[in-house]
Parts: structure tokens; C-alpha cells; sequence
């Protein structure tokens, strides 16, 4: 309903263009406004009109004394971009146009980190796109600086300031060595707005097993999995254990319990028992006192 | 034998009746069509059968001997015949209720029929329906039955039109009997043979288990139409040419098989009987025979071929070559007894019992030989796989239809002769024998209506609404489901949902090579056609990306192993947790099948307008009230036999 | 009635019957499908042959009855325990499997005693397999009877067993959170070796796929064959020749077979693996034991599997992964096992491989998945 009108009041504007080209008379208008401030305009002549302002999802519409100061308070116009002006009188009607921009002060981010979820230690594993909006939502087109912060586990918290560009500042971080939820933090002024990041283990990078005998069978069991930079591999990961022994094989994929993975395989004696995860291969056992 | 009193008072009430009302003389009118040739004794008919007790009723042929000690055993003196609204008040009181409780809901195909009706409810000139097998044509199937059922729902919905469709149907198969076996047996006999079919137990099997609507449909037109064409191949009257011929087309429209083979079943034996009585009162030549039945064996076969023409086209262009699928009424019904419970106990009934009088009253009176030899091919072939008759005669078809049909077709052809068994027993045992009569039609006739509740089409019964919601909300229609385990259930629930199937239960009309290649039957059945069944489940679901096929319902959890292992994942439930939603990932959103197989618009025209046309056309040129033949009625003397009969025959 | 009149009746009486007795004990092919393979009268057990096919017959007819009844060594089991053996006692891919064919081949016969083995060929929603029994049949009297080599399924002993498995749920983002918030990361995963293969029904492309992230995956693996000029030739996915849940750091094979395509027409493949989060549980863990590469003929790796969880698996998938010397992956198979898996209860499998493939193998990798549900009937 609201389009319809608009699209009525443009219809009703474009008719009345040349009729008001051909009217004597002027409004007095500023040259931008900002967002939400307040702001006036000087119309010019005698009797009664109607001001239209017409803009990109707002109309305003006010009933004037020519020649008097029209008030907008703060607030009036809120969305940014070119407005066009209409005094709609008795016998004459003028027009103009002005620009609404964006407040320089910056109100809301939309800040998309991403990924949510990665390995430790990785050299610009992690990205951040902040949009600055005002306080109207308007997006911020003039350069502005954004911080970024990434802190939160043990380890050094990494700062990296951008520019945005048309109202858009990106950045890549590296993720930290150690394993834990990270709050990666955009910061414009006194907007700030923070996303939590999980870090987890690496690829393994240390995977050792041994074996001992468990009734007629043999029982194996890993240390604590760790990758490269200390980080215990969380539970659920698959650690398979291979045993070979003359003519035959056994497998077994384990997940990590508390850390380690158990399991008790065939016991033959000479039989080489390996251990992997992923495409990491563990340490070998020969089975029989043999290492 | 009072109630045959009764109705006879009630017909004369109808015939001498004298209000000089415009509808009633329509009425009058109809009922002077139906009684065609003469179905209603008029006054000085009953007359003489009273007085007269050799008199036959519409048998053509008086000077027949043998015909007429048969027949003067079956009318005896003060028994006429059982008039034709007596035996429509047995249909309504037999058949009504059941409909009105919606009982064929619950048969093998009702809702398939109704599927196919709601396509054309919303789409009339246009055959393609993308709901099922992602789009096939409804050209494959004629359409007459589901063409009506789409025009009354508008009236009173879906549901009630397929029980106003199918009761109109069984009317007239009364109708359709009485006028049939007329050409065979007096008019008491035939009376009989009408009520008999009230009772058929292979009709209410195809209605009420089967539902079959389509073959229950296209049967009474067939027999209606019967009559003419003995008039016209007999007497040459081109009124009986053309509603003959109408009558033909209409029941070609309904279903083409019928007439296919019906033309071998039932119109064989007609000619036959025409060759018979050749000789008789006004005697037809061989080359007026030739002539005739050629006429209207071509002016027929021509209409049919442009009434039907998409159905031709598509079939010429697109051959049933799919891998035959399995069907129980194909088996040896001794080493699948349970079959042959299913496919010969429960349709013929009784009717067992009289197999040995067919046999022998069909040998031992020469006119009647014909009828039997029409019925004796249909039982051998309505025996499915007990006999290697039907795969013989019927070659690569034998694997393409059904044999209940067949069986349909028997018993419809062994009326007659039941109509004769009933008055020899009548005039023999009196009241015991129509005690014994009673007892069998009423326990062959609840035995096969209540089979669908002993043996339902779906062991579960459930709601598929809750499915039907599912797929219509939140965007799930665009993309392509199947079920597993819903049986019968996917015709309902196609005509629920807005959403399309790769699955279907018209297998004619499938084109998907996934479905074809392996002679698998429905998938939502598949576990049940075994080895061929699950493939086909199994190629459907590996190209899921190909149609869009995003979801599966599960009733039967038996499928879930073949899910859960080719990469499905469960993702809701519904009706209490008994059907469970299975989702793929990555499946784009189902595009329409731009398949050759699509008909173009003058096809879809054609198919709108000629096939209800020709009902339509049959109903009006059968109306025409006979009033030619009524005036020489009035005219001819009455007293010799002979002429009477062959009055009777002008119609 | 006139002579020709009873002469006709005579007839179709006789002809009736005969046709009915022809059509019984040589039924036409759909009566045979109808009925199952036991779709012949059975024959008097006269020979050994005819007592096998007998028994057969009754067992594709799920005649327990009869068939147990027919057995020479019935004394040393029950009823229930032959059914058991062939149905299984626990939901398994037995349990509604249908008996799609049999054949019997005698092995050796004296003039009391016979060996046949038969071999059954069953029915499943995940494909056919194989039940090959060698039967001895002896005779008594002038019958013969099959002793029955009756395999008894363990039963589980009632009892407690501790559960302390690990299980991932997923919180997904609500309707109401704004699009700033993200939903959780998909899992990573990573092709770790691919590879296609000309065989004659087609392209098969086969390889490996690494779930690297530390949550378990719901992976697929579409492969699209591009020709010279760019254009699509055919798109095919794992289907079921893949493990699609891969827990943390897990490694699964597939393959992707195109039929009717050569590989001379491919000028390239775009390999498209798809990783979703889904809740899942590290549970049942399944040890495969005595592993055996059987070369040709009738080359197969072998194997038993040992259900190390206290939970009964319904069915269990064996996806095996074939490398030469050099460990370049040359074959991918699998196999569904027939029985269930009880706790600690080892069951037999068998995966058959080409022979031109087996000539290359030098080493193998198995690994299983599973189904468990109540649910399964």
C-alpha cells in the first residue's frame, strides 16, 4: 500500500514537473542532511501550500505557510539517499531535491567471522567482514577505521585495524596454537560486535601404543593422542589399530575415550600391531617382546 | 411367489399408468427404452402368459425346439418375469448403502481412479500430469469413468462421484444383463439372470476389493450395446447401427480392453447366434450377415480410433515394453491356493455350483453353444496361470493385464445360464429353491464385499493427510518424494499434495528407465515384488539428484537399512512417529520432465472433448424413444408367436 | 441331450481338466513367480536331487513346518532352531529376506548316501547374497532325507553392560537469531586419493575421503564426468558404496561407477564431496578379525567381524579398500553381512574381487558400518 503511494506521489510529482518549471518562485534547500538531525527549509511567496518530501521508503507530508521556515525535527529522515522535495500550492508548485547521508557516527556492525570452527595454529585460518551501519542503518560509505581482536585463549591476543571501503573492512587472523573458544571482537568506535570461534587440535602429531596381554588376547592402548602444538585430540576421534601376523589381519577402529583409544585385539605371537589415525601413522609393535 | 405378484402390479402401475405429465411421460419414455424390445410384459403379452404358458419371452428364435422346451420349462404358468424395477430396487437396497459408507474407498484402485479424476478436475485439456513417475499421460488410460467422476465431483466432491460413477455402472449392468441375456433365454430367465447380477460376486469384488471402476464401467455399455448389434446384423435397422455403434465407442472410451476383448468373447457369440436364427421369420443372407458385421465391425474400429486417438498415438510411440511385473491373478490357483481363493472362490461364489448345468445345458441346446464356448475361453483365461490357456491365447498381453477381468467377463456370460438354472429350480423345488437361490446370491455377494475386509488392500489402514500437510508446507513441494510402505495409499495421497512422485501406480505409463527396466511394480511396494522390486527402489534412489527426489516416507521400516546406507538421513516424523521423513542432501529442486511422451495441445483437445463426447452422444441417441416400433406394435395382430417375437426385437 | 450335445459336454469337461492338470505340473513362468520357487508339485524324494529341491522349495515357501518335518536329522534340533538358522533369531537382513532362486549341485552319491550342496539365493533391500550349504542326504527306505547342517546362533545371556559411549548433537541457529549468527561450521573434509578405472560396463571411479575436523560427518561423494569439450558427460554419486558417517579423523572409501561410458571419452572429473554436521555416536565399535585375502579364483577377502559394543547390529556393511605394491588404490568392494551382530559374538564375511583386480592386490583395508533399530522388521 504504502509503494502504491509512493509510486501515486512520483506519478503526481513528474506531472506537476513542468507545470512547476513554469512557476515562479523557489524552495531554499540544504544540500545533504544527515540522518536523523534535524534540519529546515525556507519556502518563499504567500498563502498556503503542501510540502511533500519523498524519498526511498519514506514520505513526508506537511501543510506550510509560504514564505515561512519549515522545521524537521530529529528523527524525520532516517534512511539515506536522494529526496526530492514538492510544494504543492494553490495556484504554483516548486521542487527540489537534497541528499540524506548516512550519520557519521557508527551505530551497528554486522560482523561475519568466519569459520566458526577450525584447527589450531593455522596462518590465516580466520576472516572477518565488518558492514558499519548508524544508528539508522544506514551503511557508513565514508572510510572509517575498524579494529579487530582475536583473544581469549592462552596465548597472545592479535589486534588488526582496517579501513572500510564503501562502508565494508575485512581482515585474516591466524589461529592460535592452543585449543579453545576464541572471541574474535570487531570494534568501530563504540560499536563493537564479537563472535565466538571454537580452536581445535591439529592434525595428530604424536601417537604412540602399547600392548600388553589381557587373557587370551592382547590389549592395546594408545598414549594421550596430542597433535603438534600439545593439544590432546578431543574424544570420538578414530584410531585404528592394525594387527598383521602370518596369513591373516585383524582391524579395529577405536574412538578416543578420555584421550587414549583401547582395545583388545587377537594375541598371535610375531604379529606386527600398527596404529594410525587419519593419514597419521603411529608407532609399530611386534608382538612377542619385540619393538 | 408373492412378491413376483407384487411386482407385477407394480409394473402395471408404470404402464397404464395415465397422468398426462410431461416428466413422467419421459419416464414412461425410458422405461419403454429399457424395457427394449419389450423388457416390460405389456398387457396383452401378460395376458397371454398367463393363458398362453409356451409363450417366450424375447427369445428370437420361437421355432427352435429344443429352445422351446426349455423354455416352456422355465415359465410356468402364473411366474412371469421379475420387471426390471424390482431388480434396480435390489441394487439400491444391496448397493447404495455400501457406497453411501464409502466402502470402495478402501479397494486396491478406487483411488487411482479418483487420482486420475482430480487431474482432470483441474486440468481437463490437459493429459500431462506431472504428479506421478515426474509426469506421465493420462492418454495411456482412456478416460470416460474418471472424465464423468471429475464432472459430478463438482457437484458433490470426489469421494461421493466415484459412488454415484460406480452406482450408475452396476444399474447398468442390470440393465446390460437383462438386455444380453434376452437374446439367449426367455424373459423370466433373463429377469433372473438381471437379479443374479445384483449379486454377482466378481462384480462386487471388482467394486468393492478391486476397484476396478473402469472394467465395471465399460462392461454394461458393452452388453447394452450387444442387443443392437444382433438387431442390426439380424434385421438391418440402422437405429440399432448407430446406438449399437455409439454404445461401442462409449464403452471402448471407458476402457479398451473391454471392447478388445469383449469383441472376442461377447460379440463372437452374437454373430454366432445370428448365423443360428438366420433362417428364421425375416431370414438374413450370408452376404447381408458379411456385410453388416463388416460395416459395423469398420464403422466402430474407425470411431474408437479417433475417439482414442492420443491413446493410440501414445501407445504406437510409446509401447508397453517394460519389464512384466507379477500379479497374483496370473498363478496356478492349485499350487497359490490363496490366489485361487482370492481370484475364483470369492468372484464366482456360487456360481461354482452351476458350472456343471453350464456345461451341460450350454452343449445340449445348440443355440446356446456359442454363449458357452464365449464363457468357457473367458473362465480358461480368467484361471491366470492354472491353465497355460491364457498365455496361449493372449501371447506377451498374458503378462500385461490382469486375469480378474477375465473372470469379470465369464461370470457376466454365464448369467444366462443362470438365469435358466434359476427357473428350472424355481418351477421344480418352488419355495425351496427360491430359499436356496436367495442363500447363495446373499452369501456370494457378502463374501465378496466383505473380502476387502478380510483381505484389505492395505493390512494398515492410516491417514496420509499428515503427509499430505507436510509436503505442502514450507516450500518441501518442490522437490520430488516417494513413500515406502503406504500401499494403495499414494494414489490418496497424490491427490492431496501438491507435490510430484517419482512413484505411481499406473505402470502403463511410466517412462522412467528405472522403473521399467526391472519388473518392479509400485515403489512404495517393492519389498513385495521382490529381487526386481528392490532394484528398481535402489536405481530411483541413486539418481535422486536426477529428479529432484528429496524426501521418503517410511512406513515400513523394513526399507530403513537401504536408506540409512546409501546416504539418507532422517529428518522428521509424522502420525505418531509411524511414518518417518528420510531427506538427501545436495538434491536441487525437481524440474519439470520436458519428455517427448508430453502431448500437444490438439491431443489434449481431443482427448477433452471426444471421449465424454461419445458417452454423451451414446445417451442421447439411446434415449430416442422407439416410437416407430410402438405403432406397429399396436398394429400387428398379436396371436402368432412368431411376429410377437419379432416385434419385441425391433426395438 | 443329443449325442453331439453330450459329446461337446464330454469334451469341455475333459479338456477343462486337462488343461488345468498341464497348466499345474508345468506351470506357466508367471505361476511360477506367483508361487515361488516352489512353484512345481513337489516330487516324491525318490533321488537325492529330489529332496534337496524339495526341501529348497519348502524353505523358499517359509514351510517350516514341512520342511523340518522332511529333515533326516531332525532329533538333533527344533523347529525354531531351523528356522533360526535360516531366518536368524535377531532382526538381521535374514529375518525378511525372500528366497529368490536356488540350485543344487550333487557332489558326490552312493548307493545310501549323497552329498549335494545347494546354494540359496536370498532377497534383501540392500541386494541379494548367498547361502551355500553342503547337505548330505541319506537314504531311508525308498525316501531320502537331508541332514540338515544346522548352524545355531548364539543367543546373548542376559546380563548388564555398561554404556559409555560418546554421542554429538548439534544445536542448530533458531528462526529467530539475526544473520549475523552463523550456523556451526560444516565439518572438513578432504579427498585424499582418487582414482578412475575403465572397466567394461563402464567408468569406475574410486578413491578415499578424510574427515580432517574433530566432528563426525555425514559425507557424500558426487562425481561429474566432463568430455573435451567441457560438457557434462554423466553425474553419479557413492550411493551406498561409501560409509557416510565418518566420526573424527575416520577414513572411508567409495566408489562411483558410470555405466556406458568409456574413459577415453573423459577428458576430466569433478569430484564433489559433500560434508554435513550430523548428531551421531561413536557406537557400536566392530573389530574385523582374520582378515584373509584369498587370490584367484574366487578371489575374496575374508573375514570375521566382532561386535565390541553391548548393542545388537542389525546389519553391517564391510566396505574393503584394495592397494598394490606401490599403495595406489586399484579396488574398492563391499558386503553386507546376512546376521546379526551379537556382543562379542564373531560373524563371517566374505568379499569377492575381480580376478584381473586380485592379480594386483598387495594389501587391503576393511571397514564397517552399521545399522541398529528396533524399528527394523
Amino acid at each position: 500500500m504504502r509503494s502504491r503511494f509512493t509510486f501515486l506521489l512520483g506519478a503526481l510529482v513528474i506531472t506537476a514537473m513542468p507545470l512547476a518549471l513554469a512557476q515562479t518562485g523557489s524552495l531554499h534547500l540544504p544540500g545533504t542532511v544527515e540522518a536523523g538531525s534535524a534540519f529546515s527549509i525556507q519556502s518563499t511567496g504567500n498563502g498556503n501550500a503542501v510540502l511533500y518530501i519523498v524519498g526511498l521508503g519514506q514520505v513526508v507530508k506537511r501543510k506550510v505557510q509560504l514564505g515561512q521556515t519549515v522545521s524537521f525535527a530529529p528523527g524525520d529522515l532516517r534512511s539515506a539517499g536522494h529526496y526530492l522535495a514538492v510544494l504543492v500550492g494553490d495556484s504554483s508548485t516548486e521542487n527540489g531535491a537534497f541528499d540524506v547521508t548516512a550519520a557519521h557516527q557508527p551505530g551497528a556492525l554486522s560482523f561475519l567471522a568466519k569459520p566458526s570452527r577450525l584447527a589450531v595454529d593455522l596462518h590465516d585460518g580466520i576472516s572477518g567482514v565488518v558492514y558499519v551501519f548508524d544508528a539508522f542503518q544506514n551503511l557508513v560509505l565514508a572510510t572509517t577505521q575498524v579494529s579487530f581482536q582475536l583473544s581469549g585463549v592462552a596465548g597472545a591476543t592479535q589486534t588488526r585495524t582496517a579501513l572500510t571501503h564503501n562502508g565494508v573492512a575485512w581482515t585474516k587472523m591466524d589461529s592460535a596454537a592452543k585449543e579453545g573458544s576464541v572471541q574474535f571482537v570487531a570494534r568501530v568506535g563504540d560499536a563493537a560486535s564479537t563472535r565466538v570461534m571454537q580452536l581445535v587440535p591439529g592434525n595428530p602429531c604424536h601417537l604412540r601404543m602399547s600392548a600388553r596381554p589381557s587373557g587370551q588376547r592382547l590389549a592395546v592402548e594408545t598414549e594421550p593422542v596430542r597433535d603438534c602444538n600439545g593439544n590432546a585430540l578431543p574424544d570420538g576421534t578414530i584410531v585404528t589399530f592394525t594387527e598383521r601376523y602370518k596369513g591373516g589381519e585383524s582391524t579395529v577402529d577405536v574412538p578416543l575415550k578420555r584421550g587414549v583409544a583401547r582395545t583388545d585385539m587377537p594375541a598371535y605371537g610375531g604379529a606386527k600391531i600398527s596404529v594410525a589415525t587419519g593419514v597419521f601413522v603411529g608407532n609399530e609393535i611386534r608382538w612377542g617382546g619385540e619393538r | 411367489m408373492r412378491d413376483l405378484q407384487a411386482s407385477k402390479r407394480g409394473t402395471q402401475s408404470v404402464t397404464t399408468g395415465s397422468v398426462d405429465c410431461k416428466a413422467l411421460r419421459f419416464v414412461k419414455g425410458l422405461l419403454r427404452w429399457l424395457d427394449c424390445g419389450g423388457l416390460y410384459p405389456r398387457k396383452a403379452e401378460r395376458r397371454r402368459a398367463v393363458i398362453q404358458p409356451e409363450i417366450r419371452g424375447s427369445n428370437p428364435r420361437p421355432t427352435n425346439r429344443k429352445g422351446v422346451v426349455q423354455r416352456t420349462e422355465s415359465i410356468a404358468p402364473t411366474r412371469g418375469p421379475i420387471p426390471l424395477s424390482m431388480i434396480f430396487l435390489a441394487a439400491f437396497v444391496v448397493h447404495l448403502p455400501l457406497l453411501l459408507m464409502k466402502l470402495p474407498l478402501k479397494s486396491y484402485d478406487a483411488n487411482f481412479h479418483i487420482f486420475f479424476a482430480s487431474h482432470y478436475l483441474h486440468n481437463w485439456f490437459d493429459p500431462w500430469n506431472p504428479k506421478w513417475y515426474a509426469g506421465f499421460s493420462q492418454t495411456t488410460y482412456p478416460p470416460l469413468p474418471q472424465q464423468w467422476l471429475a464432472l459430478v465431483s463438482r457437484l458433490i466432491g470426489l469421494d461421493m462421484a466415484y459412488m454415484a460413477v460406480q452406482f450408475i455402472a452396476i444399474l447398468l449392468l442390470a440393465l446390460g444383463v437383462y438386455r444380453f441375456s434376452m437374446l439367449w433365454v426367455d424373459r423370466r430367465a433373463a429377469a433372473f439372470a438381471a437379479l443374479a447380477s445384483v449379486f454377482l460376486g466378481s462384480e462386487c469384488f471388482l467394486v468393492y476389493s478391486a476397484g476396478q471402476l473402469s472394467t465395471t464401467f465399460a462392461a454394461p455399455l458393452y452388453l447394452n450395446a450387444l442387443p443392437y448389434l444382433f438387431q442390426w446384423v439380424r434385421h438391418g435397422k440402422w437405429r440399432s447401427f448407430l446406438k449399437g455403434g455409439a454404445l461401442f465407442v462409449a464403452a471402448a472410451a471407458a476402457h479398451h480392453a473391454t471392447l478388445l476383448f469383449g469383441s472376442f468373447l461377447f460379440a463372437v457369440p452374437v454373430l454366432a447366434l445370428v448365423i443360428f436364427d438366420r433362417q428364421d421369420g425375416e431370414r438374413v443372407s450370408i452376404p447381408a450377415f458379411l456385410v453388416r458385421s463388416g460395416s459395423i465391425i469398420l464403422v466402430v474400429g474407425a470411431a474408437v480410433a479417433v475417439v482414442l486417438l492420443p491413446f493410440w498415438i501414445a501407445l504406437i510411440h510409446y509401447p508397453v515394453t517394460q519389464t512384466p511385473i507379477p500379479h497374483p491373478s496370473r498363478a496356478n490357483y492349485i499350487l497359490s491356493p490363496q490366489w485361487g481363493l482370492n481370484y475364483f472362490v470369492v468372484p464366482y461364489g456360487a456360481l461354482i455350483l452351476a458350472l456343471p448345468f453350464i456345461f451341460l445345458r450350454g452343449s445340449s441346446i445348440a443355440r446356446l453353444r456359442p454363449l458357452l464356448l464365449g464363457f468357457w475361453l473367458a473362465f480358461l483365461v480368467g484361471l491366470g496361470g492354472t491353465t497355460p490357456v491364457g498365455r496361449l491365447v493372449l501371447g506377451r498381453a498374458f503378462d500385461v493385464l490382469t486375469m480378474e477381468r477375465f473372470s469379470y467377463w465369464a461370470t457376466l456370460l454365464a448369467l444366462p445360464f443362470v438365469g435358466l438354472l434359476a427357473t428350472t429350480l424355481i418351477d421344480r423345488f418352488q419355495l425351496r429353491a427360491v430359499a436356496g437361490l436367495t442363500i447363495a446370491a446373499g452369501l456370494t455377494c457378502a463374501l465378496a464385499v466383505s473380502w476387502a475386509t478380510y483381505r484389505p488392500a492395505d493390512a494398515a489402514d492410516f491417514k496420509v493427510n499428515a503427509v499430505a500437510s507436510w509436503l505442502n508446507r514450507d516450500g518441501h513441494d518442490r522437490y520430488r518424494y516417494v513413500t515406502l510402505g503406504f500401499g494403495n495409499k499414494i494414489s490418496r495421497l497424490a491427490v492431496l499434495t501438491n507435490a510430484s512422485s517419482v512413484d505411481g501406480e499406473w505402470n502403463s505409463g511410466r517412462m522412467l528407465p528405472e522403473l521399467t527396466q526391472f519388473g518392479g511394480g509400485a515403489l512404495t511396494s517393492s519389498k513385495y515384488f521382490g529381487k526386481p522390486g528392490l532394484d528398481a527402489l535402489s536405481a530411483i534412489l541413486h539418481h535422486a539428484d536426477r529428479y529432484g527426489l528429496k524426501w521418503v516416507f517410511v512406513k515400513d521400516p523394513y526399507y530403513e537399512p537401504l536408506l540409512v546406507f546409501g546416504g539418507w538421513r532422517r529428518v522428521d516424523d509424522l502420525e505418531d512417529k509411524t511414518i518417518t521423513v528420510w531427506s538427501k542432501e545436495d538434491v536441487p529442486p525437481a524440474i519439470a520432465v520436458n519428455a517427448p511422451q508430453i502431448p500437444p495441445q490438439w491431443q489434449g483437445l481431443l482427448w477433452g472433448i471426444l471421449p465424454i463426447g461419445s458417452s454423451i452422444l451414446a445417451l442421447v441417441l439411446v434415449l430416442i424413444p422407439e416410437r416407430r416400433w410402438h405403432r406397429q406394435r399396436v398394429v400387428e395382430p398379436s396371436t402368432a408367436d412368431e411376429n410377437l417375437v419379432l416385434q419385441r426385437l425391433a426395438s | 441331450m443329443s449325442r453331439i450335445g453330450r459329446l461337446l459336454a464330454i469334451v469341455i469337461t475333459a479338456a477343462t481338466v486337462a488343461l488345468i492338470v498341464v497348466g499345474t505340473i508345468w506351470p506357466v513362468p508367471s505361476a511360477v513367480a506367483m508361487a515361488g520357487s516352489g512353484a512345481t508339485l513337489l516330487r516324491p524324494s525318490s533321488s537325492p536331487q529330489a529332496a534337496v529341491e524339495n526341501l529348497a522349495a519348502e524353505i523358499g515357501q517359509q514351510a517350516w513346518e514341512k520342511a523340518y518335518s522332511s529333515l533326516a536329522n531332525k532329533s538333533e534340533f527344533t523347529e525354531l532352531e531351523f528356522a533360526r538358522d535360516l531366518t536368524g533369531t535377531y532382526p538381521s537382513l535374514r529375518t525378511y529376506a525372500t528366497l529368490d532362486s536356488f540350485d543344487l549341485r550333487p557332489l558326490h552319491a552312493s548307493a545310501d548316501e549323497a552329498q549335494v550342496q545347494l546354494k540359496l539365493r536370498w532377497s534383501t533391500v540392500v541386494g541379494a547374497f548367498l547361502d551355500t550349504r553342503t547337505l548330505r542326504v541319506v537314504r531311508t527306505g525308498d525316501r531320502w532325507g537331508v541332514l540338515w547342517p544346522i548352524v545355531k546362533e548364539p543367543r546373548v545371556p542376559p546380563q548388564v553392560i555398561p554404556v559409555n559411549y560418546l554421542r554429538w548433537d548439534v544445536i542448530y541457529r533458531g528462526p529467530e537469531d539475526d544473520w549475523g549468527s552463523q550456523d556451526v561450521e560444516a565439518p572438513h573434509v578432504r579427498i585424499v586419493d582418487m582414482h578412475p578405472v575403465d572397466r567394461s560396463a563402464g567408468v569406475v571411479i574410486m578413491g578415499e575421503l578424510l574427515n580432517e575436523d574433530v566432528v563426525p560427518a555425514f559425507v557424500t561423494v558426487k562425481a561429474t564426468l566432463l568430455a573435451k569439450n567441457g560438457s557434462a558427460i554423466a553425474t553419479e554419486d557413492s550411493f551406498d558404496k561409501i560409509s557416510h558417517i565418518l566420526l573424527p579423523k575416520q577414513v572411508t572409501p567409495f566408489l562411483i561407477r558410470f555405466q556406458n561410458v568409456a574413459l577415453s571419452e573423459v577428458d576430466s572429473v569433478h569430484m564433489e564431496p559433500s560434508a554435513s554436521l550430523i548428531a551421531a555416536s561413536a557406537d557400536p565399535v566392530i573389530e574385523i578379525e582374520d582378515q584373509h585375502f584369498n587370490p584367484a579364483p574366487g578371489a575374496a577377502l575374508s573375514g570375521k567381524l566382532v561386535n565390541q559394543s553391548g548393542q545388537v547390529v542389525s546389519v553391517a556393511h564391510v566396505l574393503g579398500t584394495f592397494y598394490d605394491k606401490s599403495g595406489q588404490l586399484v579396488w574398492v568392494a563391499d558386503q553386507y553381512v546376512d546376521r546379526a551382530l551379537l556382543p562379542q559374538t564373531p560373524v563371517s564375511f566374505a568379499m569377492s574381487i575381480p580376478a584381473d583386480i586380485a592379480s594386483k592386490v598387495s594389501s587391503e583395508r576393511a571397514i564397517t558400518t552399521a545399522y541398529s533399530s528396533g524399528r527394523f522388521q
